[in-house]
């Protein structure tokens, strides 16, 4: 088996991407509307959601870069992924019930639509909508740059495809991607949403089994062999310090509740009461999956330190070498399957949000109604967000990177930043004004991005990001004390009291 | 507590604005966030552990205790008005303690390592460790039992169902009502 290494993990990707072809053909003929390109009639049961909402948590991030930043790092980077029991339930009590709500009352289809019903203001939507464009735009480059660094590794080990350019890998990679969520929108992405779940909670769960049995003595030896090279890496708050660690709790953990191609999945569920389930299951998955993100990296540190594997040329590296060395290749072939499925399940939901915030919101913010065709215009749309994502990573890949570093930055950072105070808060307290909600997302993309233009550090590993969210609460609720009370409509008002 | 919940969680989000504040301007130790691994590329190491909690120690452990009380409030405030009981306040109550008891159990455990230099195992951890990766991660738990067992009682009542009925009821008839007078004229 072990002779057919390359050709059984190619033969696993390849099943999963038919898989996505078939999906978007099957899910075409059940999309007939906006409504349900968008966010799937609000029809969907509480299994699929809750595989569609953690399946989009972890990114193909949770599957390179955490395991990366678990290597390079230590125990500084776990605290990304403990903090998601808090994160989902902050996530349900905040956001779930109400989003649902106001969608069904108001006939939303997108974040921007909520916060435009609550606030009763354009402005927000404007905001809300040009944060998620600019945050889709540097997510989906990377994510699209990842499947095809990945891709180009795996058929780079064939003898055929053993000279496969990173542009054919774009190109292939996000053909699959655009096929499905053009001719499916949400509907075929929360259905591949199901399969790439499953796939990362039986991955996660493998490499963990076989992580424990890298060394004699299981963990304790693995964190052990770390613990004598550099105790600091493997005590509570790692390499990176008590407030690097502190900082991704804050923003991870909260940040949650402000994720937008999240929280629009909350909208979709057929019946409010699904919640009570839905969120157990959804943070089952998550926590299942992730197993993957701690065990690689831990035995990756201390497999190189006690020199039985050679130090990796990128912490990014520490999946792929794991599964290179220490698994079989049955497992290696799901593992990759998972990886992509992580990568797509990410990119299908930011294509969708900010193909909705480009042909729904900003339309309406600017003149007041969308434009005529939704649906066409939406698969137009879609075609060319991925298009011009797919342009924008390879431009960085070859000529510079600093343009993606930037709009990277408008990563999961700024939209805890600039979204939770205004949808997770603003939802339940019927005193936050617009002012607020203004100040907040302005306070938000300001010393975000300006952070990152003028390379601006803290010390002690406090980081940008969470300068801008604590910034952020304290003024949106701040402001929105200080101005005059809102008048709400009467509709969202008796909502709110729910 | 009940109807001034805002101000409370305000005042926490301030006095956490305060302490990051307190952080950024405290004395700074060299390589407090890391430093590279001297023989191995890729790798960053944490050094001195004592000397990085010197100064701000105690602040960055305040900061993760009201980080935690903050996120019990905001659950409170995803409840409403009307359903935060005693019952309700003592079950938010008890899984905040259970949270700032791991929170402890973690910071004095990593001093104590500090301190003698030893430290016992957990499934695979040292103690202080394993309380932040096993301690963190199920401190939350009782927040979901509370969520789901607890919704029909909590968050989603049946007069909240029969409510939010009736509103979608009033925005059918608003808009066969605005049909109806579309025809007419």
């Amino acid at each position: 088996m072990e002779a057919f290494r390359q050709e059984i993990i190619i033969g696993a990707v390849v099943g999963y991407m038919i898989f996505c072809v078939l999906t978007g053909l099957w899910a075409m003929r059940r999309t007939h509307n906006s409504s349900d390109f968008f966010i799937a009639g609000r029809g969907l049961g509480p299994i699929v959601v809750s595989l569609a909402l953690f399946s989009s948590t972890l990114s193909g991030f949770g599957f390179v870069g955490g395991p990366g930043l678990v290597y390079s790092i230590g125990v500084s980077s776990f605290w990304m992924v403990v903090i998601s029991s808090c994160g989902y339930a902050l996530g349900f009590y905040l956001v779930a019930k109400r989003i649902r709500m106001i969608a069904e009352l108001r006939d939303c289809i997108s974040l921007p639509d909520i916060v435009a019903a609550r606030y009763g203001s354009e402005a927000v939507r404007f905001m809300i909508a040009i944060t998620i464009v600019l945050g889709v735009m540097g997510y989906l480059a990377t994510q699209i740059l990842a499947m095809a660094v990945v891709m180009q590794a795996i058929l780079s080990g064939t003898e055929a495809f053993a000279n496969v350019g990173l542009v054919t890998c774009v190109v292939i990679s996000s053909a699959v991607l655009i096929f499905y969520c053009v001719t499916g929108g949400i509907i075929a992405s929360v259905y591949t949403d199901v399969v790439q779940g499953s796939i990362m909670i039986v991955a996660g769960t493998l490499i963990l089994f076989t992580a424990m049995n890298v060394f004699d003595g299981g963990m304790q030896e693995a964190t052990s062999i770390i613990l004598a090279d550099d105790y600091e890496t493997v005590m509570p708050y790692g390499a990176a310090g008590i407030m690097a660690s502190l900082g991704w709790f804050f923003v991870f953990g909260l940040g949650l509740a402000g994720q937008p191609h999240l929280i629009t999945k909350m909208m979709m569920n057929k019946n409010i009461r699904d919640n009570r389930s839905i969120l157990p299951m959804s943070l089952f998955g998550y926590v299942m999956a992730a197993l993957l993100w701690i065990s690689i990296g831990i035995v990756m540190r201390a497999a190189v330190i006690d020199g039985v594997v050679d130090p990796l040329a990128l912490p990014d590296d520490a999946a792929s070498v794991f599964l290179s060395v220490f698994t079989n290749p049955l497992l290696a072939g799901i593992v990759f399957a998972g990886l992509f499925a992580a990568i797509m399940s990410t990119s299908d939901a930011f294509l969708n949000i900010g193909t909705a915030a480009i042909i729904h919101d900003i339309p309406k913010a600017i003149r007041g109604k969308s434009i005529e065709n939704e649906l066409f215009w939406a698969r137009v749309v879609t075609v060319l967000l991925a298009i011009v994502a797919a342009s924008f990573a390879l431009y960085s890949h070859f000529r510079d990177a600093t343009l993606v570093a930037l709009l990277g930055a408008f990563g999961w950072g700024t939209f805890a930043a600039s979204i939770f105070p205004v949808v997770a808060v603003g939802l339940n307290w019927k005193g936050a004004t617009v002012a607020g909600a203004v100040t907040a997302i302005g306070t938000a993309l300001t010393i975000n991005f300006g952070s990152q233009l003028a390379g601006i550090t803290f010390p002690y590993g406090v980081s940008g990001q969470l300068v801008a969210f604590v910034s952020s609460m304290v003024l949106f609720i701040g402001v929105s004390l200080v101005t005059k009370k809102p008048v709400l409509d009467n509709d969202i008002k008796l909502m709110m009291d729910i | 507590m009940r109807s001034n919940l805002i101000y409370i969680i305000f005042a926490v989000a301030a006095l956490m604005a305060a302490i990051l504040l307190a952080i950024c301007l405290a004395e700074t130790v060299p390589d407090a966030g890391g430093r590279a691994h001297a023989e191995i590329a890729g790798l960053q190491v944490g050094g001195d552990g004592t000397a990085r909690l010197q100064y701000i120690g105690p602040l960055a452990f305040l900061f993760q205790c009201l980080l935690l009380t903050q996120i019990a409030l905001l659950s409170l405030l995803g409840v409403a008005e009307r359903y935060r009981t005693n019952e309700l306040l003592t079950y938010m109550g008890g899984t905040l303690a259970i949270t700032l008891f791991i929170a402890w159990k973690m910071f004095s455990g990593h001093s104590a390592f500090l301190d003698t230099g030893e430290t016992a195992y957990f499934m695979g951890f040292p103690t202080a460790t394993a309380w932040q990766t096993y301690g963190t991660w199920l401190g939350a738990i009782p927040l979901i039992l509370i969520y789901s067992f607890g919704f029909n009682k909590f968050i989603y009542t049946k007069e909240d169902e029969e409510k939010f009925n009736a509103l979608l009821a009033e925005k059918t008839n608003k808009l066969s009502e605005a049909e109806n007078s579309d025809r007419a004229t």
